[in-house]
């Protein structure tokens, strides 16, 4: 059941009881915990926090606490499965489920008690109408116990003549129905696609109930921008939903303007921007950040050697001298500095890259300590997705949530290095699968798979950055193919996960258009392409278009893939 | 050499950083006594025959003695010590001590230990009205009644005042009140998260 009124039927109800949140693990999740977590200690409710990757873990995670709470909150999981059916909860237990996937079940969507949805309404969800899926048992029975005796025999024939008419025509209208709900479903579920983003719904209940501060607005800000990085929206969207955060960050940094009414250097300040689309700039050398940033280095194609020259011809064009891109970005010149962006933005127009300038927020505090929402975001991704310490999963989760409190800067600082160890490992795999031609056009789709033993392979085997080094290569691949059908191709991308146990992870992902609607159909293609060849595969991610798949099944299922898709 | 037992008792104490408890040294204890008691009668033996004359042994005499109070202080400094410690652990750990810090006490100091424990119980409910007061709540004044803590190890469940049920496993995090948790973080099960 979707809810109306966030402060009414979801805050006012839990504000007085225990509670305890299922947080998945991706960043928009994390920062819708953070801005939740604000509210929760304002109002002093207590809570129990645990970090869950995937379905199995949810269900430990439910199984672990179902007898000590009764109020559950589920961030960015849940939603796109029947929840009852999974966790078999008691009655008296409810699910307050704030998700970006869609589509949204429609067993969620229509259950009245337990289930309910914080979803922004103005999304186009395209739920089926009631009626049309669910038909209520019970007029099927009926007829069958009004049978009434004591009447003329002749009359019990025609009775019984006129009830089998009826009950034909009832079965056929059954048989129609059915097939039409499931044309209707199939519709409605053939595409996994993301709505708004779980920090700005939490952000717009704590303005709601005019507890909103700066700092949760940032994590909603966050919470978006990750929903750009990841490339799970549509530019339309990004933008729309840019410009109702802009109207908040003005609303709040609205001092400092003059000189009267100026704050303490020490307060964070959130500015709006129009920002170079180059990753991690501020903290890297200009040069380093060129060359990762998936968009600069797919329109150079630097994995050539003719990219190598025309990015020379670039830096040369702006008038920039190497020794001063090469060395860190902060103590580049400042004149060079003043009008770099107009400097860079000319240029890169000349050079086909129309695209490189973007709206996003950056955060001030202090001195020195200037960030944008994206560097945030890498850093935060990247702490998560650790690979350097063996340890629990959770551990990572810790650290990634902590790295989005101002108070540990170190978190955060470390974060911005692993986040710049893994855009290389990006690029460089990026570079060699494109170099030797490891991306197959399969027909239907692209297909390139990494093999045990490439550098880095093992990041690789981590949902998110999977995903990213996937959008990389298919935006890379795009820009050099000469084929035009490969152009409008998806892709999907396998690497080892777990040698030990001779799994692979998989993603599919939609292709890379301009007008891509980020609708991605690998979801329920992965399924039903494991249902027709009984391979052993698992869906524990809470997206759906990502799979574990034993090693020796690849090959059966790539073939059923292949037909179920030509 | 003399008086080098009685300062390694000292010495392993400092060693033993953290207001950590080691072992109690009964042994070293007694090896010192020891030591002490032949000082004193070797001393006892030289007095005699200074008295009758022997004017030389005064100097080798009062050297012994220096030694004995040497040996005394440090024994009294060892024990003392370890009572400030034990004190302490009353405070951190609340009435009933774990028993890897048991075994390390000498029945005296589990004696004392326990009086000490009566006597502050006494003194709790003997001030703030009816119901005593609690002296080890609260060490540091609370800036709320809840705070936010975070599992460090897998503890089980754990019973809050109304009665219900929180289960600490590792990693996950709690917004608890504050006199239910503190000492917990005490033993470093919980920790707590200061933003």
């Amino acid at each position: 059941m979707f809810i109306s009124d966030c402060r009414r039927e979801f805050y006012d109800v839990i504000v007085s009881q225990r509670v305890l949140l299922l947080v998945a693990s991706d960043v928009d999740a994390l920062c819708a915990c953070k801005i939740l977590q604000a509210l929760f200690q304002c109002d002093h409710v207590q809570y129990t926090l645990v970090p869950v990757s995937g379905w199995q873990e949810l269900e430990t995670a439910f199984l672990e606490h179902k007898d000590q709470f009764k109020y559950f909150v589920l961030i960015n999981c849940g939603a796109n499965v029947d929840l009852l059916e999974i966790l078999q909860p008691e009655e008296d237990t409810f699910f307050f489920v704030c998700d970006s996937h869609r589509p949204i079940n429609v067993v969620n969507v229509y259950n009245d008690t337990q289930v309910k949805l914080l979803v922004k309404q103005d999304d186009d969800l395209d739920v089926p109408t009631y009626d049309d899926i669910f038909r209520d048992e019970e007029d099927e029975e009926e007829d069958s116990e009004n049978e009434s005796d004591g009447l003329e025999p002749s009359e019990k024939r025609r009775r019984f003549e006129e009830d089998v008419i009826e009950r034909t025509m009832k079965r056929r209208q059954r048989r129609e129905w059915e097939a039409r709900r499931r044309e209707i479903l199939f519709d409605y579920e053939q595409y996994e696609y993301h709505g708004t983003s779980s920090a700005m719904v939490m952000f717009d209940l704590a303005w709601i109930m005019s507890k909103d501060l700066n700092d949760m607005l940032w994590w909603a800000i966050v919470g978006l921008t990750d929903q750009w990085v990841q490339d799970k929206i549509t530019q339309m969207k990004y933008v729309t939903d840019i410009g109702i955060l802009q109207r908040h960050v003005s609303r709040h940094n609205h001092r400092n303007e003059d000189e009267e009414n100026s704050l303490s250097i020490d307060c964070m300040r959130i500015a709006f921007e129009y920002d170079l689309r180059l990753a991690l700039y501020q903290h890297w050398s200009l040069y380093e950040s060129l060359c990762n940033t998936s968009y600069t280095s797919a329109s150079l194609k630097l994995w050539s050697v003719q990219g190598q020259k025309r990015l020379q011809e670039f830096l040369a064009d702006m008038g920039l001298p190497l020794r001063q891109v090469k060395q860190k970005f902060n103590s580049m010149d400042m004149s060079l500095k003043e009008n770099l962006r107009e400097m860079i933005e000319e240029s890169a127009n000349k050079f086909g890259m129309k695209d490189l300038r973007i709206q996003t927020f950056s955060i001030h505090f202090g001195f020195k300590n200037k960030f944008s929402a994206s560097d945030i975001v890498y850093a935060t991704v990247s702490l998560m997705e650790n690979i350097e310490k063996e340890g629990p999963e959770t551990t990572n989760f810790i650290k990634a949530l902590d790295s989005l409190s101002r108070g540990n800067l170190d978190k955060l600082h470390q974060g911005l290095d692993l986040a710049k160890k893994q855009l290389r490992a990006i690029q460089q795999t990026v570079a060699s699968c494109i170099c030797t031609n490891l991306v197959i056009s399969q027909g239907p789709f692209l297909y390139c798979s990494l093999m045990e033993g490439t550098p880095d392979v093992k990041l690789f085997s981590k949902p998110v950055s999977l995903c990213l080094l996937s959008k990389y290569l298919l935006k890379s691949f795009v820009c050099s193919t000469k084929n035009k059908r490969c152009k409008l191709l998806p892709l999907v991308m396998a690497a080892p996960m777990d040698v030990e146990r001779g799994t692979v992870i998989m993603v599919g992902i939609p292709p890379e258009t301009e007008s891509s609607d980020k609708k991605n159909f690998f979801g329920r293609a992965f399924e039903k392409a494991a249902d027709s060849t009984n391979s052993r595969t698992l869906h524990n991610h809470f997206d759906m278009s990502i799979i574990e798949l034993k090693t020796e099944d690849r090959s059966k299922f790539l073939d059923a893939l292949i037909s179920l898709l030509s | 050499m003399a008086g080098e037992r009685a300062v390694g008792l000292v010495r392993e104490l400092r060693g033993a950083t953290g207001g950590n408890l080691p072992p109690f040294r009964a042994e070293g204890l007694r090896q010192a006594l020891e030591e002490m008691r032949a000082l004193y009668e070797r001393n006892q033996a030289d007095v005699s025959e200074a008295k009758s004359g022997r004017t030389d042994l005064i100097f080798l005499i009062r050297f012994r003695h220096c030694c004995l109070l040497r040996n005394q202080r440090c024994i009294l400094a060892y024990l003392y010590d370890r009572l400030l410690r034990i004190r302490a652990l009353r405070w951190e750990y609340g009435s009933v001590l774990p028993n890897t810090i048991q075994f390390h006490m000498s029945a005296e100091e589990v004696e004392w230990f326990s009086r000490y424990k009566k006597s502050l119980a006494t003194y709790m409910r003997s001030v703030g009205g009816e119901e005593g007061l609690d002296l080890t709540q609260d060490i540091k004044p609370p800036k709320s009644l809840y705070i936010e803590v975070r599992c460090l190890r897998d503890y089980g469940e754990f019973e809050i005042d109304d009665g219900t049920t929180v289960l600490l496993k590792k990693n996950s995090q709690h917004f608890l009140p504050r006199w239910k948790c503190e000492q917990l973080i005490r033993q470093g099960v919980l920790e707590h998260i200061l933003l």
